[in-house]
């Protein structure tokens, strides 16, 4: 899957900070990762972590403070994301948001939702979009008289297959999925997972998948990046992750979500970690990490770990030995 | 062994208890009859989808929904060998913090917050414990201790912004805890908490649990948190309990059709995207209308005549292990699905 010339974005050096009274919020922290064709990239991490900030800048909702983000159209050529090349690249790379309560306008019709996107990007004429609307519910598992509803008539899993209609409406190739299931109920999620798929291998799509829940990201990612603090720490494929974690924090996350199996829950050595996340807000130097990580030497508190290849995973750690 | 105590005194019954909602638009009938009993020391686990009613129920057993709108229909909330359907509101107060206590899903809006986090606490205990004020403090001081806070003597003049939403959580656990209850409801303790931070509260509950032998009901809609915590699990659906069991019989031998899809459409561990996830196609019923027969009818693969027109008995398929399905009757056609796993 990890093939060179597959690339559909390489995101260079890309940080994001906000400007806020106490100082600077760094959201996002230096981010170096390349995103293939047609896979699956998880991105897990927890609340307040940046990813959800990381996502909205790969589409373009944020400027990066520093770094670059460069798409690779169809011919091979790199186009760097700026304001200049921002309207076209838009029609590449689609959001689907977390609240399907609060991100679809509550005075427009299905039908206006999900035609508004083609229509700012001038795309078929009027009776073919008609047409494209009721393909795109269909796809999505809806119905052709669904069109002339309005949202607060679907219940919360129809509203996020609104969402993914809407997202699909101008044929991106990119597509963010923002913790898409986390507000829907667990016999709901499956069938939204479910449609996520299909999709993907219908329409050849490239995803990065942000969750908190540890389990679905592993069912459907290729690759799995740990984020803490606006970093990455641990970058690998799905299998490789949790067969062989490496980074103390990826260790801890994982071995702190609960599964639904009794007799393993009882036999698991959970790793507790203390304290709470620290505030992004003016962080010290050295490893994000060092203030909760029961491995920390005095290096953690004085530098801050490269990203590099140890183990075959990409780790930012300085306690991990590359064997 | 869990929940193996040898003094298994009963602390709550629940007998076919039944909450409707008068709104303009009708009654919704929010919880239709439900029954579960609860021993010392034990851990009951409500599972089930948002609007099942296992929150209702939870409040119910608090009376801590208004009525009205709010209305107990029928049957009855046996709390330490009295029955509280009937107890007024000045009984109520007593009732509550004594021997029930609550601990909510949002720890960020159940704290006052223009009062220090000591004074919260020692009002708490003020009013249900005849102490003196540095009696109190000093309680609120070892409660903090108790749920694991580090510098207890500094952190009680601290105001609830000062804490972050774990340390809120473990404060609301403290104040639920002020008046040793027999029985505490944790509704959706962990799921505004991050995973790393809910292992850390599901960690001290079982500590305290431990520590205090106190009954816990725990009502969530993640099977992880209910694998790792409960001895019974009660599985509900549309306002009625479906399944009940023990931790394992649910987990590895469910019998209603609806818990079999639940814990199937859960991707686990050593699963990967060439196996599909099981969905359950459809919606839950709307409870204006609830449907005559079994809540799950429309959307259960098994489902026959039968069961769009009587609601299913309790079936049993173990000892403690009770399933409301029509698959399970003696005359049932069809290859039984309770039993295989």
């Amino acid at each position: 899957m990890a093939n060179a010339e597959n690339k559909l974005l390489e995101i260079k050096n890309v940080s994001k900070h906000f400007k806020v009274s106490e100082g600077r919020l760094k959201a996002v922290v230096d981010v170096n990762l390349d995103i293939f064709k047609g896979e699956t990239l998880g991105l897990v991490g927890e609340s307040g972590c940046g990813k959800s900030t990381f996502g909205k800048t790969l589409v373009g909702i944020y400027n990066p403070t520093k770094g670059t983000v460069l798409y690779y159209k169809e011919d091979g050529t790199p186009m760097e994301i700026n304001k200049k090349t921002l309207f076209s690249y838009s029609k590449m790379a689609q959001i689907i948001f977390q609240d399907p309560y609060s991100s679809l306008d509550p005075r427009m019709t299905v039908a206006d939702i999900i035609e508004e996107g083609m229509i700012i990007h001038k795309m078929y004429d009027k009776t073919r979009r008609k047409e494209r609307v009721f393909e795109l519910l269909e796809l999505v598992g809806l119905n052709r008289e669904h069109a002339s509803r309005f949202a607060h008539e679907f219940s919360g899993g129809q509203r996020q297959r609104i969402g993914i209609a809407r997202a699909l409406a101008i044929e991106p190739e990119f597509i963010v999925c923002d913790e898409p299931i986390s507000a829907l109920d667990v016999s709901i999620q499956s069938q939204i997972i479910n449609l996520l798929h299909d999709l993907q291998k219908k329409l050849n799509l490239t995803y990065l998948f942000i969750a908190h829940d540890l389990n679905i990201v592993k069912y459907i990612s290729d690759r799995i990046a740990v984020m803490y603090l606006g970093n990455i720490v641990e970058l690998a494929s799905s299998k490789d992750l949790y067969a062989n974690t490496l980074h103390p924090y990826s260790q801890a996350l994982l071995s702190a979500v609960p599964i639904a199996d009794p007799d393993k829950e009882t036999q698991k050595k959970r790793q507790i970690l203390e304290g709470d996340v620290p505030s992004p807000i003016n962080t010290p130097k050295g490893c994000p990490f060092a203030g909760r990580c029961p491995y920390v030497m005095d290096i953690c508190k004085q530098e801050k770990p490269p990203l590099e290849m140890k183990q075959g995973h990409l780790v930012a750690c300085h306690y991990v030995k590359d064997k | 062994m869990k929940g193996m105590d040898v003094r298994m005194s009963k602390v709550l019954e629940v007998n076919n208890l039944q909450v409707s909602f008068d709104t303009y638009a009708g009654e919704v009938q929010a919880v239709r009859g439900v029954s579960f009993e609860l021993e010392e020391g034990e851990v009951l686990a409500i599972v089930g989808e948002s609007g099942c009613g296992k929150s209702v129920t939870a409040q119910t057993i608090m009376k801590l929904n208004p009525m009205p709108p709010a209305r107990i229909k029928d049957g009855e909330i046996i709390l330490n060998d009295k029955d509280i359907v009937q107890a007024t509101e000045k009984e109520m107060r007593q009732i509550r913090g004594n021997d029930v206590s609550m601990i909510f899903q949002d720890p960020m809006t159940c704290l006052n917050p223009t009062m220090q986090i000591g004074k919260q606490l020692v009002e708490a205990i003020k009013n249900h414990r005849k102490l003196s004020k540095d009696e109190a403090m000093e309680e609120a001081i070892r409660l903090l201790k108790l749920v694991n806070i580090p510098n207890p003597e500094q952190r009680i003049k601290q105001y609830p912004h000062e804490f972050s939403g774990g340390m809120r959580q473990r404060v609301m656990i403290a104040m639920a805890l002020s008046c040793e209850p027999k029985l505490l409801i944790a509704d959706e303790p962990t799921t505004a908490l991050d995973v790393t931070i809910q292992a850390q509260i599901m960690d001290l509950l079982q500590e305290i649990k431990e520590k205090t032998n106190t009954a816990i009901i725990l009502i969530t809609h993640d099977l992880g948190v209910v694998a790792s915590m409960a001895d019974r699990v009660a599985v509900m659906y549309a306002g009625k309990v479906v399944e009940t069991g023990t931790s394992k019989d649910i987990f590895y031998n469910p019998s209603h059709p609806y818990t079999k899809a639940l814990l199937k459409s859960l991707p686990s561990t050593d699963m990967d995207r060439s196996t599909r996830l099981v969905s359950i196609p459809g919606t839950p019923p709307d409870l204006l209308n609830p449907p005559v027969g079994c809540g799950f009818a429309s959307r259960c693969e098994h489902c026959m005549k039968i069961c769009h027109e009587v609601y299913p008995y309790q079936f049993d398929v173990d000892e403690k292990h009770v399933s409301a399905c029509w698959l399970l009757h003696d005359d049932c056609p069809s290859p039984k699905v309770g039993g295989e796993k």
